[in-house]
């Protein structure tokens, strides 16, 4: 999609980190939105707080393409520092729109490039008093230069202002101000609109804008989660915000005003991890949520937390590795780090959301999967899928939803037995009967990582260690019918296809559309689950070849298809993307292109 | 059948006397007497020097089991009325000694006397040289020839002894009262173990005070007063006191098992009976103690 | 560790406590420790206290790290939920169990190892949140179950068995839990249960974060000549700051107590510490008392024990958090998950 067209561009917005330009360009967005056109938002910012360039890039897609274009038609080229690099970026044919109050020092230009000078800050100097709301307003004055250029609908971004700020009249009045400021220079000095417009539409219609850790957060909530405990890492930080968020609204007991929930900030990982399995063991829904370095330091009760068989749920907002990597860029790169978290023979119900909205629903599931299966259960969405805007469909809920909280032994169940033994497996399927602290005399047993036997004593002995290790297994086995089933668009025509998981999914539809118009179409399978579904396997025998796309460098989840699967290793071919960035759809295309061309693919 | 039942007691004078309580009637069809002969002496003239008592006993000395006639010796029931077999067989140990004795012209007063030997019980770190594990069972009832077959023979044996597997249960049942808690108070370090572990509760460590207070000092109360109240020497860390309520220990060592200093050990304890081959060889039993 | 299990023998004239059962009731499985170690003797008085104390078994949850005497939960109240967490890291596992239900007993048993180094930051976590348990260390200032190191709490000059002094200062768990403002602190004895089932009966009565130092010496690899947590060393240099009696609620209190001289403190779960007077003028109710006869006190050679510092009046974790007091995990779900139309209207905010 190099060519823009109606509905159907791409605006990108190179700031400063620190100085409220967020607010503006998701304005700009949220204003596209609600005039019905579908559009995505992605957020490169970097690890830092204040004086770092920052850019947000706002894709307009009539189709409803969800990842980053990798193409830039209108550069909003705010931050001096980057400006070289900013204009290099933009498309030929593209625009670019910069603050021209002072000359630049070295004001580069490109012949095929329409630099548009706007004296933003000039205006705002003189229209506001305080430097904070001038710098404010220069963010907002160039929405309204925007709405100028689209042809936008003027009175969707008053109305959206007017529900932003509601009683903060003066915030109103001086946006206002600003975005007239903005839209009445661009009208008089610029041709407008662009040959490239934001039409109003009705395709967004049922859908909201949101983020994937709202939309978890959310997700906990609806499950009925209680507690809560994490230490703060980008990007799953927002995750705890927004659960908190929601808990000040929705999780107030009704008689006393005090919390439904407790959310604990803990001391580190180790111990929100701890706290998360506590709580599980102790009957309540519980989640921490974390991202790569905070798996790493949960690694050991983890084990631990499969081994004695405690329920709670891991959200892992996955970011660049290694090490402290890059914190605020995208990757999936703890597939295998989650998978098989711990030392010892430890393997994780894995889920992997391709969006907000399957993150709010795959959340709900996660709290039933990790009770059903009496076991640590892993989300893992990554920095895309939590922290970028994305528009989804509104999330739905059935009343009467009833959770399953797996096998806990009641007061009948426990009165009318003999002796309770914690790690027997009376129905046959590897999961045990647990029971809840405090609740019947009869349901006290000892929980431990140390070797037990089946009965919940403390063990050394070589048989009876090795029998509730193999029991886990018949788990293992139960969770695979338990877990979500990977989504196949198939076709009996198609010899390729594409194995891909969790946010690698929008650019995935994308490049299969673009590639079924250039004659190859290809058959798509998402996981969405570990362990892995049969259908996986079924799914590489019915084709020659089989792409496995992903985002990180050593093709985890290509690893583990060839590991936990049978499948014919010699039919994947592994697509790694792992620049942090999210992928284009372009680059699929070419690197899938590339592959048959060259022969490699049959 | 007609049953006296009576209460006995000492006179005045210390003599045992009966007196009658009340009658109990069993209504039987048949009574057939099984009780012992009686000890009568009829046949014994009454002038040749032997005396009798006001039972018609012959006066029986009770170390050297002699009469009243020099080199005549009696024992078992004979000697002082009914009592049981074990004590005949004593009985008949004590005067084998004065025959002996009375033989050789010794003195039959000057005795070898009795002995008594300690010997651990521990074999290794969990291992006794008996077995301590505590039967719950009520004792067994012993296994019986029904009523309608005892008759048919008089050499039937009544009692046909326990099974393999009740018999082990039953000999588990055993207290093990040949093996004694021993306490070596120099070597305790008041840890507590033996205290915390022990089944019965009767073990304590206290300041020492007076009999009466140290008995509740004990986690569960020493009360049987019949029984001495074990105090050891003062302890050498703090000066306190170990106390043990033996009325009610198990002898299943945990204590000792428990304790890092063995300063309570289990020990066998072997009475030392003198024979009268003992006498012959001039042995003497407490000589062996010290050589153990 | 003994092969035979210790026999369960009731006799007739045995204590039993209102409800009815008796000190073995809640005992727990046979201890595998070394014969002798002091850890045993504070599963013990641990016994009592909870004996003493009335506790339904299954209202109380007892929790651990790991090392010798992290594996004593076992040991004790067998008809109680046990968790032997990973090592240093049982606060957190206390701290989540205690959310999901406050009104559960709380018991976290730990080791010098286990807390003062690879559990030091949980430890003084567990203290800042004032979380409502009974913590108690067993200190025998080396690493048991690792085979004798030296922990953090060995004193500098304390020789290992096979000769080498510490030169490291040592961490004085009482000192740190009073300045990061523990509001219950005490230390005690393996060997002088007199002393130390009365705090631990304190201990759980307390509301919030009650810490219990209790020196407990390793038999097998520091009791010998040169160390200074050895039982003998120990009962040389221990001192009592006051001797403390914990009186039930509703109890006549019919020891003559001097009222100048001693100190009463309701404590919030029910009942009252009382405070007599030892040798020193000492006030555990100040803070900086506190810490300063900790230290003339080791200054001197001596180790000060008793109930060191206390404070009744401080919120606990669920109340600074405005947590509801009722256990979160029996909140019914119809009161957590706000329903369809809820999420309707808040999606409003996204369009
Ligand atoms: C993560 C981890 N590192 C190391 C160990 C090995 N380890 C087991 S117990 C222990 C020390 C325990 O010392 P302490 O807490 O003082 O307990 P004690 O045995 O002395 O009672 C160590 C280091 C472990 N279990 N886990
Ligand atoms: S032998 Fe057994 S019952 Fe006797 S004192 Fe020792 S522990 Fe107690
Ligand atoms: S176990 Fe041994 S050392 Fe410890 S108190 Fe008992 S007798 Fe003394
Ligand atoms: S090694 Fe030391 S701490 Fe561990 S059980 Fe033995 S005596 Fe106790
Ligand atoms: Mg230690």
């Amino acid at each position: 999609m190099s060519k823009p067209g109606h509905n159907n561009f791409t605006v990108k917005f190179a700031n400063v980190n620190g100085t409220g330009s967020s607010s503006a360009n998701g304005m700009f967005m949220r204003s596209i939105f609600r005039m019905g056109i579908p559009v995505v938002g992605k957020n490169y910012f970097p690890s830092n707080i204040q004086g770092l360039p920052t850019w947000y890039e706002i894709r307009v897609s009539d189709k409803g393409y969800l990842a980053p274009s990798g193409t830039v038609h209108i550069m909003i080229a705010m931050n001096a520092q980057t400006y070289a690099e900013d204009l290099a970026s933009v498309e030929p044919g593209g625009y670019l729109v910069y603050d021209s109050s002072w000359p630049r020092k070295e004001l580069m230009t490109r012949d095929d490039v329409t630099v548009l000078g706007v004296p933003l800050a000039k205006m705002c100097n003189e229209k506001f008093d305080t430097a904070r709301s001038r710098t404010l307003m220069k963010n907002t004055a160039y929405v309204g230069v925007l709405a100028a250029l689209l042809d936008m609908d003027v009175s969707v971004i008053e109305q959206l202002l007017l529900d932003t700020f509601g009683a903060k009249k003066h915030l109103i009045e001086a946006n206002k101000t600003a975005l007239d400021m903005g839209y009445d220079y661009a009208l008089e000095n610029f041709k407008c609109p662009l040959s490239f417009r934001a039409k109003s539409s009705n395709k967004t219609d049922g859908h909201i804008i949101i983020d994937g850790n709202a939309t978890a957060a959310l997700g906990c909530i609806f499950a009925g989660a209680t507690v809560g405990s994490w230490y703060p890492i980008t990007p799953s930080t927002s995750l705890m915000d927004a659960f908190s968020g929601y808990c000040q609204s929705l999780r107030k007991d009704k008689e006393t005003g005090k919390n439904n929930y407790s959310i604990i900030q803990a001391e580190d990982e180790l111990a929100a991890i701890g706290m998360a399995l506590g709580a599980g063991w102790n009957g309540a829904r519980s989640f921490t949520p974390t991202s790569g370095p905070g798996i790493s330091l949960m690694g050991e009760f983890l084990g631990f937390g499969y081994y004695s068989e405690i329920p709670t749920v891991v959200f892992d907002v996955q970011r660049t590795g290694p090490s402290t990597g890059m914190p605020t860029r995208t990757q999936q790169c703890d597939i295998m780090a989650c998978a098989y978290a711990s030392h010892g023979d430890t393997k994780h119900v894995c889920l992997y959301p391709a969006n907000p909205e399957e993150a709010f629903y795959l959340s709900t599931e996660a709290f039933n999967l990790a009770e059903q299966l009496q076991t640590p259960v892993f989300v893992l969405s990554d920095l895309d899928i939590g922290m970028n805007d994305w528009m989804i469909k509104d999330l739905e809920w059935e009343d009467g939803y009833v959770p399953n909280r797996g096998k806990v032994l009641g007061k009948e169940e426990l009165d009318n037995m003999e002796n309770f033994y914690r790690y027997l497996d009376v129905d046959g399927d590897g999961i045990p009967y647990r029971t809840i602290p405090g609740r019947h005399p009869k349901g006290a047993y000892f929980t431990r990582g140390s070797g037990h036997n089946k009965l919940g004593g403390y063990t050394e002995d070589a048989a009876e260690y090795q029998d509730v290790v193999d029991r886990l297994l018949i788990k293992w086995e139960t969770a695979k019918s338990l877990v979500p089933q990977p989504e196949v668009s198939y076709s009996k025509k198609n010899k390729m296809g594409i194995i891909s998981i969790g946010s690698c999914n929008d650019a995935i539809r994308e490049a299969r559309d673009v590639m079924k118009k250039n004659g190859q179409s290809l058959n798509y399978l998402r996981v969405k689950a570990f362990p892995f579904s049969d259908k996986i396997e079924k799914f590489i025998s019915q084709h020659e070849k089989v792409f496995v796309i992903e985002q990180n460098r050593d093709g985890q989840l290509h690893n583990m298809l060839i590991t936990e699967t049978d499948a014919d290793s010699r039919k994947l071919e592994s697509l790694r993307f792992y620049n942090g960035i999210p992928i284009f759809s372009k680059d699929i295309v070419k690197q899938i292109e590339d592959s048959i061309n060259s022969g490699k693919a049959a | 059948m007609r049953f006296s039942v009576l209460d006995w007691f000492k006179d005045e004078k210390g003599k045992l006397t009966s007196k009658k309580i009340n009658d109990v009637v069993i209504p039987c069809d048949t009574v057939i007497l099984a009780i012992g002969q009686e000890n009568s002496f009829p046949w014994v003239e009454r002038d040749i020097g032997l005396e009798f008592d006001q039972w018609e006993v012959p006066v029986v000395d009770s170390v050297t089991y002699e009469s009243t006639i020099q080199g005549v010796f009696f024992g078992g029931d004979a000697a002082f009325g009914p009592q049981n077999i074990i004590e005949a067989v004593e009985h008949g140990h004590q005067a084998a000694i004065s025959i002996h004795k009375y033989c050789e012209k010794e003195s039959l007063t000057d005795r070898l006397e009795y002995g008594m030997n300690l010997i651990t019980a521990k074999m290794g770190i969990h291992e006794w040289s008996y077995s301590n594990d505590y039967g719950y069972e009520n004792r067994f009832e012993v296994p019986t020839v029904p009523m309608n077959e005892r008759f048919k023979d008089i050499n039937i044996e009544v009692e046909l002894g326990f099974e393999p597997g009740q018999f082990q249960e039953e000999v588990e049942r055993c207290l093990n009262c040949d093996i004694q808690t021993d306490f070596a108070a120099n070597l305790c370090i008041e840890c507590d173990a033996c205290i915390d572990i022990c089944p019965v509760n009767c073990l304590m460590i206290t300041d020492n005070d007076d009999e009466d207070n140290l008995r509740k000092k004990i986690k569960t109360p020493a009360d049987n007063l019949e029984q001495d109240l074990f105090v050891s020497e003062d302890l050498p860390q703090t000066g306190r006191v170990m106390l043990k309520d033996e009325d009610v220990c198990i002898h299943c060592g945990l204590c000792a098992e428990r304790c890092p200093t063995a300063a309570w050990d289990m020990k066998k304890f072997t009475l030392k009976v003198p024979y009268a081959l003992d006498e012959a060889n001039a042995i003497d039993v407490n000589a062996t103690k010290k050589a153990v | 560790m003994s092969y035979i299990k210790k026999p369960k023998i009731i006799r007739d004239n045995e204590s039993r406590n209102k409800l009815g059962m008796t000190v073995t009731d809640y005992e727990g499985v046979m201890s595998t420790l070394c014969a002798g170690c002091g850890h045993d003797s504070i599963t013990g008085a641990i016994i009592q206290t909870v004996f003493d104390l009335n506790i339904e078994p299954h209202r109380l949850i007892k929790l651990s790290g790991i090392g010798c005497s992290s594996k004593t939960p076992a040991y004790f109240a067998s008809q109680s939920h046990g968790f032997n967490s990973v090592h240093g890291r049982m606060p957190s596992v206390a701290t989540g169990a205690h959310s999901a239900n406050s009104e559960l007993f709380c018991i976290g048993v730990s080791g010098d190892g286990d807390t003062l180094s690879i559990g030091m930051g949980q430890f003084t976590h567990a203290i800042r949140r004032n979380l409502n348990m009974l913590y108690v260390i067993e200190n025998n200032g080396v690493y048991g179950l690792t085979k004798g190191q030296f922990s953090a709490s060995a004193d500098v000059g304390s020789t290992a068995k096979k000769g080498a002094a510490n030169l490291q200062i040592p961490i004085d768990p009482c000192q740190v839990a009073i300045s990061i403002g523990a509001t219950f602190v005490a230390r005690s004895f393996s060997g002088d249960k007199e002393q130390l089932v009365p705090l631990l009966k304190a201990g759980m009565m307390h509301r919030g974060f009650a810490m219990l130092d209790v020196i407990s010496p390793c038999v097998t690899f520091n009791d010998h000549e040169g160390s200074t947590k050895s039982y003998l060393s120990t009962r040389e240099t221990k001192r009592e700051a006051l001797y403390t009696d914990y009186v039930e609620p509703f109890t006549v209190i019919e020891v003559d107590y001097d009222q100048g001289s001693s100190i009463e403190v309701d404590l919030h779960e029910g009942g009252k510490v009382i405070l007599r007077k030892a040798e020193k003028e000492f006030s555990p109710l100040n803070k900086s008392d506190s810490i300063r006869m900790i230290r003339e006190s080791a200054d001197a050679g001596e180790m000060l024990t008793g109930l060191l510092y206390i404070d009744e009046n401080q919120p606990d974790f669920t109340e600074v958090e405005n947590t509801v007091r009722k256990p979160l995990n029996e909140v019914p779900f119809d009161d957590l998950c706000p329903g369809s139309k809820s999420l309707a209207a808040l999606q409003k905010n996204y369009k």
